[in-house]
């Protein structure tokens, strides 16, 4: 059995920003401003990928705040578990 | 509070309204467009198109259809479409006097697609006064024929001094429909400023509008820029006008303008037959001046935080000045019936 993965909600949208990640979300609708810089594309979240799955050449203090992001992200319901 | 990543401008809206014809079969007294015939030079299916995937290319989240009846227009299904072909969320505004089981069978086979369906008045004769006759049935079909579908539905009614007593049985209806119910406010703008006097709210009915809001905390306006209770708009810091920053409008022809209200050749952004969406949205001197706009007069006020001076359309339609404040803001509502009271006594 493959290990749980995130991806964007069918009701949700993101795309980049000077500030980062603006996430919108139809069934608010809602916004979420999300001050991610350059850290995360919007594409990361177009496919089925693991939460610990994160770009390459983070520092580790990058990657905790990534982390509890996606965290927030799923809580908020921008993006499902599967 | 304001919301910084707003205010340091985003690099397209996060959702437009596109008025995609004026054709109308109703005649209703507050059309924010004066709607009847379509406009003489709409723009044709390839310039839609052309359109929709430019505003795709741009990041653009949503689309709320308006007119006239989005309906009407013969290519409408199409648009639709390709909006949502390429992942466009999509909110149509109907006055739904063309739904059938067909048409809404063929919207439901997407979940990008919401409805609003303009109902006036919980009584069928309120919401004749205003829509014309049989509008009240009508809505009601086809508000019936959405809640056997899975497509997410509200009813959108236009608070004027007719309805102002009927909105907690609007929300009883729907309730009882099981859509959600979504209240904007009534502009002078097209047929409603040749009806204004005769449909503005009275500001007793606006202060009571505003109490009653505040205890239904559910209900969604259309206010600024896009429906969100207001609690949601406070916790976001978008309690503010979002026109050109959040927000615009693309007219029939093809004219870019910061809202559906400011369609005058005053605040004409830009032309889509002549510019890119991008170029418009990034160099329009109008835009760029909406998004400087700093309400002075009204940083004083007690509410500044929450409404940041109101509506810019409104303080143009009445007092030709979008700097000034908006003349129906609540603080003025508040005086405005002290005054009355004060004239009254001294009489």
């Amino acid at each position: 059995m493959s290990a749980a993965g995130i991806r964007l909600h069918p009701a949700c949208r993101v795309r980049q920003e000077e500030f980062g990640l603006l996430f919108y979300d139809l069934r608010g609708p809602r916004l979420l401003f999300a001050e991610t810089g350059s850290l995360l594309a919007p594409e990361h979240f177009d496919a089925m990928r693991s939460k610990d799955d994160l770009p390459a050449g983070l520092t580790a203090q990058q990657a905790k705040v990534l982390k509890n992001f996606i965290e927030k992200l799923l809580k908020r319901g921008f993006l499902r578990e599967q | 509070m304001s919301n910084r990543f707003v205010e340091q401008g985003l690099r397209s809206p996060v959702n437009l309204t596109w008025e995609v014809t004026l054709a109308c079969n109703l005649r209703c007294r507050h059309c924010l467009s004066s709607s009847a015939e379509p406009a003489a030079n709409e723009l044709n299916s390839t310039e839609a198109l052309a359109l929709v995937e430019e505003l795709h290319q741009e990041g653009v989240f949503q689309i709320n259809f308006g007119g006239g009846e989005p309906f009407m227009r013969p290519d409408f299904m199409q648009i639709l479409d390709a909006c949502h072909q390429r992942g466009i969320m999509t909110c149509i505004s109907t006055n739904g006097t063309l739904f059938t089981p067909e048409l809404v069978a063929q919207l439901s086979k997407t979940s990008m697609v919401a409805i609003q369906v303009s109902l006036d008045g919980a009584k069928k004769e309120t919401c004749e006064t205003i829509r014309g006759k049989d509008t009240y049935e009508t809505a009601l079909r086809a508000l019936e024929l959405l809640t056997q579908s899975s497509i997410p539905t509200s009813i959108n009614t236009v608070l004027t001094t007719d309805n102002a007593d009927e909105i907690q049985e609007l929300q009883n209806l729907a309730n009882q429909l099981g859509v959600t119910l979504r209240i904007s406010r009534f502009r002078p703008s097209g047929r409603g400023a040749d009806n204004w006097e005769e449909l503005r709210p009275s500001p007793s009915q606006l202060i009571e509008f505003s109490a009653w809001l505040a205890e239904n905390e559910n209900i969604r306006t259309g206010d600024s820029f896009f429906s969100l209770t207001s609690q949601e708009r406070q916790g976001l810091g978008l309690n503010l006008c979002g026109a050109a920053k959040l927000t615009c409008c693309v007219s029939p022809d093809g004219m870019v303008y910061p809202c559906a209200f400011l369609q005058s050749d005053r605040f004409e952004a830009g032309d889509l037959r002549k510019n890119s969406f991008k170029q418009i949205w990034d160099s329009s001197e109008i835009f760029e001046s909406f998004r400087g706009l700093r309400i002075h007069s009204c940083e004083d006020c007690q509410r500044f935080d929450q409404c940041h001076g109101g509506c810019p359309a409104v303080a143009y339609h009445l007092k030709d000045d979008i700097e000034g404040g908006d003349p129906e803001c609540l603080e003025r509502c508040v005086t405005s019936i002290a005054d009355a009271k004060e004239a009254e006594t001294a009489a």
